[in-house]
């Protein structure tokens, strides 16, 4: 067997007197598909950002094709082989696809021409070459699929002579058929002797794509395995510690016959230069859980943005919407968050870091947001300390929070904790009805299960639930029905009777 | 803390520069350093004058600082504490409190203040270009009244007529005659005030929240252009207060002119203290220093004159910005 291309020795890494990572010994073959998997703040994205020289080791060596390597940054890593693609792509929207490629090359001087056609030519050759399809060179980024989008970065990557492909977490923003085109684009990697790292916290990814996996807990390295040689609940339990459960599994009460409608939406149109609602209509009724499906630029976010606050749409939207609110449906066509609030809908928003929480803000202060007009949390305008900090220790407890500390800073803390505090602020005072986008984005294992408990719970006690997710597996496991969005409309309401992944997926893409 | 250790070497950094400017020039730094600092304790009365001259720098550090907070950048001190003067010159022809008087100056900047938050809430005008308009135009307003409506007719200057002896504010005794007095002491605690206010409660709170992330918090229910009308409108009122220590505490009138530019003056003391409200104090101090040591310069060197305050400033903030800014890079 020939040496590892990427080969990490006893490295180690403390922010403060916290190990990020402790230790780290694996290698990665060349030309092979390696896993590393983990949860949330179990090492992955601290690892390869040593190894990319973002951050100095503490401790360790990487050895890259048997030479030991002291990375001084992605520039350098590049030279030597090593690229990545970035779960937030690197690309520059408004400009071309080509010249996207042809920025960050340093070959072309300052007042040198730029061959676009000679590297057009040759990108061209490379994507027929490699059998990862791209045509759209002169097309905006902007205007690409995601899933084009991807592959671009590949490409440039491939153009600059890389030879390991770092991907993390790349499949978060696909489709299901989006996945498939991607496994495909890395196993060809593969063939042409290329060797790509997976960074990921899905094991069906794992055992699907991937020859070997490394397996990282709280900054240690657990296990390096052959996939052939595990599946995907061993890996599970190895990831988490203990055995973990993937779909729901717990109680589903009926919808009772006579439940009554919580959410009526009639006619929705929201004209939005780049998100717009063309139509939607739907209702949801006290015990069940309606999805909201739909590929990123569909309608789907935009429709639950406008229910959390209408009366931001004010001039550009159109339609009615009701919430139930005693016995009868109330009108929300303008309702600000405050009237919402008062209406007891609850609202977890899409975009944790942007429009859930304030990340310079402890946790204290994080669930106290909202609460502004609350009596139990201020007094004459005196934002009343020692109760919200009781309560943010009830929460603590009841989620699961870690760490349990009141005074933590939002931005320390893993996206899984982050969530189940939104999650616990969501739920008080109880609302009766809920509005929850992608509760488990970024969000490990072990707490997703903990994730949809709850929202199963909150369902089986009567509530209303609007559950916005980019997973379809999430809806299908929790939801009664499925809004699918193509287009800015509504096209259909799928039942649960009917759930399948693979129709679904393509009814997204707007086949009928 | 290691900020503080960072802001200090900064300073410290900044007054060496700025001691080479001084050789550079062909005077001797240490004469130089030695009547700058001289001026400033060697009696009581220096000791009260640096002190005056802190004040109305802590006074427009807050008005710059508190808008920060929200996310606005307040370019408009200058013309709220302008017009907070003229408001203190005139008021005591109306009411006879002293302090219904600073009361209504106050409100008046505040008002003069807000209109810029309510300006961006409204049309979505931007504050900094905003708030620079209104300086201009809260020179032409007063000098219009200080040289038409409010004209002290016994005077040549443009000026108002002296306010009546009970709006007086009486400095203290112990500094000799310098024009020191309560405002100083309010302004010395005020930062402190207000870091408390911005911390426990809920407006402070909103302020807060909405200068570190607009979405989040408009999404739940913080309304951005009340926390902007309102940030913007402390300000003024904060900035007020230099208005009345110079007509109950100093001068007893409206002067033209009588801000050497404190408003511009309190963006670098705001942006020396990183916005933090604890910082104002010292870093208002230490400007405060710069200004009242500089006017011995004329008096001890041939070649400097007073305008080296500007100049030591201007590389202060420099120098405490580089240390800010300078990271260890990676091994």
């Amino acid at each position: 067997m020939s040496h590892p291309i990427v080969e990490f020795r006893e490295v180690s890494k403390s922010f403060g007197t916290f190990f990020a990572n402790k230790n780290l010994s694996f290698a990665i073959d060349p030309g092979t598909i390696h896993g590393l998997i983990g949860e949330n703040g179990a090492g992955k994205s601290t690892a390869m950002k040593g190894l990319f020289g973002v951050h100095s080791i503490d401790g360790g060596q990487i050895f890259i094709r048997g030479k030991a390597v002291v990375p001084q940054g992605p520039k350098h890593m590049m030279g030597l082989g090593v690229g990545m693609v970035h779960q937030h792509f690197m690309l520059a929207g408004s400009e071309t696809a080509l010249d996207n490629v042809i920025v960050g090359e340093e070959h072309v001087g300052l007042f040198q021409k730029i061959r676009r056609g000679k590297v057009l030519a040759e990108l061209q050759a490379l994507s027929a070459q490699s059998g990862i399809p791209f045509q759209a060179w002169n097309t905006r980024v902007q205007d690409l699929s995601v899933g084009d989008q991807q592959r671009l970065e590949i490409l440039k990557l491939l153009y600059r002579g890389s030879d390991v492909f770092i991907l993390d977490e790349p499949t978060a923003v696909l489709t299901p058929q989006e996945i498939n085109d991607l496994f495909a684009t890395l196993k060809r990697l593969k063939s042409a002797g290329k060797t790509v790292v997976l960074i990921t916290h899905k094991l069906k990814e794992i055992t699907e794509v991937t020859d070997a996996v490394t397996v990282l807990r709280r900054g240690e390295v657990v296990t390096t395995l052959r996939t052939s040689e595990t599946n995907a609940s061993a890996l599970a339990k190895t990831m988490v510690g203990r055995a973990v459960s993937f779909t729901y599994s717990g109680p589903r009460t009926d919808v009772a016959p006579d439940a009554k409608v919580c959410v009526e939406v009639k006619n929705l149109r929201v004209d939005d230069p780049f998100d717009r609602v063309k139509s939607a209509s739907f209702f949801v009724k006290s015990g069940e859980i309606l999805g909201f499906a739909g590929v990123a630029g569909n309608g789907q976010s935009q429709t639950f943005k406008y229910l959390s606050n209408p009366s931001a749409f004010r001039g550009r939207s159109s339609g009615d919407y009701k919430t139930l609110e005693g016995a009868a449906l109330k009108d929300q066509t303008h309702a600000d968050p405050e009237q919402l609030r008062h209406s007891k809908i609850g609202i977890a928003p899409e975009d944790r870091h942007h429009e859930a929480l304030v990340l310079d803000f402890n946790m204290n202060e994080n669930f106290f947001l909202g609460q502004q007009s609350d009596a139990r949390y201020q007094k004459y305008g005196m934002i009343q300390k020692s109760s919200v900090r009781e309560a943010v220790v009830r929460a603590i407890h009841e989620f699961d929070i870690r760490p349990k500390a009141p005074e933590h800073p939002l931005k320390k803390m893993s996206g899984g904790n982050q969530q189940k505090l939104v999650m616990a602020r969501t739920l008080d005072p109880a609302p009766e009805i809920l509005y929850i986008a992608q509760p488990t984005r970024g969000v490990d294992v072990g707490s997703i299960e903990r994730i949809h408990a709850e929202i199963m719970k909150l369902r089986n006690e009567g509530k209303a639930i609007i559950l916005l997710s980019s997973e379809l597996e999430e809806l299908m496991d929790l939801c009664d029905r499925i809004a699918v969005f193509f287009d800015g409309t509504l096209m259909d309401t799928v039942h649960r009777p009917d759930f399948d992944l693979w129709t679904l997926g393509q009814r997204l893409g707007g086949s009928q | 803390m290691k900020d503080i250790l960072k802001s200090f070497l900064g300073v410290f950094i900044g007054l060496g520069v700025g001691l080479l400017v001084v050789v550079a020039v062909g005077e001797n730094p240490l004469v130089v350093l030695k009547a700058m600092t001289g001026a400033l304790v060697s009696s009581p009365y220096d000791i009260g004058m640096t002190l005056f001259y802190t004040t109305p720098l802590i006074f427009t550090g807050l008005a710059v600082a508190i808008p920060l907070r929200a996310g606005l950048f307040n370019i408009g001190a200058e013309g709220q504490l302008m017009v907070g003067a003229m408001a203190a010159a005139v008021l005591p022809q109306v009411v006879s409190s002293p302090f219904l008087a600073v009361f209504g100056a106050i409100l008046i900047s505040g008002i003069w203040g807000g209109l810029i938050g309510w300006l961006k809430a409204r049309r979505g005008a931007h504050e900094v270009i905003v708030s620079i308009l209104m300086n201009f135009i809260a020179v032409g307003i007063t000098s219009t009244l200080a040289n038409g409506m409010f004209k002290d007719p016994d005077s040549q200057l443009g000026e108002t007529a002296p306010v009546a002896e009970v709006f007086h504010s009486v400095p203290f005794s112990f500094f000799a005659g310098a024009p020191t007095g309560v405002y100083t002491v309010f302004a010395l605690f005020l930062p402190y005030l207000l870091y408390g206010v911005m911390k426990r409660s809920v407006w402070g709170y909103q302020l807060r929240a909405v200068g570190l992330n607009e979405t989040a918090a408009t999404l739940y229910g913080i309304e951005r252009g009340r926390v902007w009308i309102l940030a913007m409108m402390a300000a003024g009122a904060v900035a007020g207060f230099v208005g009345c220590m110079e007509v109950f505490g100093n001068a007893h009138k409206f002067r033209m002119g009588f801000s050497p530019e404190w408003g511009f003056s309190g963006i670098a003391v705001a942006l020396l203290a990183r916005g933090k409200f604890s910082a104002i104090v010292p870093s208002a101090l230490l400007f405060g220093m710069i200004s009242k040591g500089s006017l011995a310069l004329e008096l001890e060197t041939e070649k400097m004159t007073r305008e080296y305050a500007m100049v030591l400033q201007g590389i202060i903030i420099l120098s405490v910005t580089l240390t800010h800014a300078y990271k260890k890079r990676a091994k």
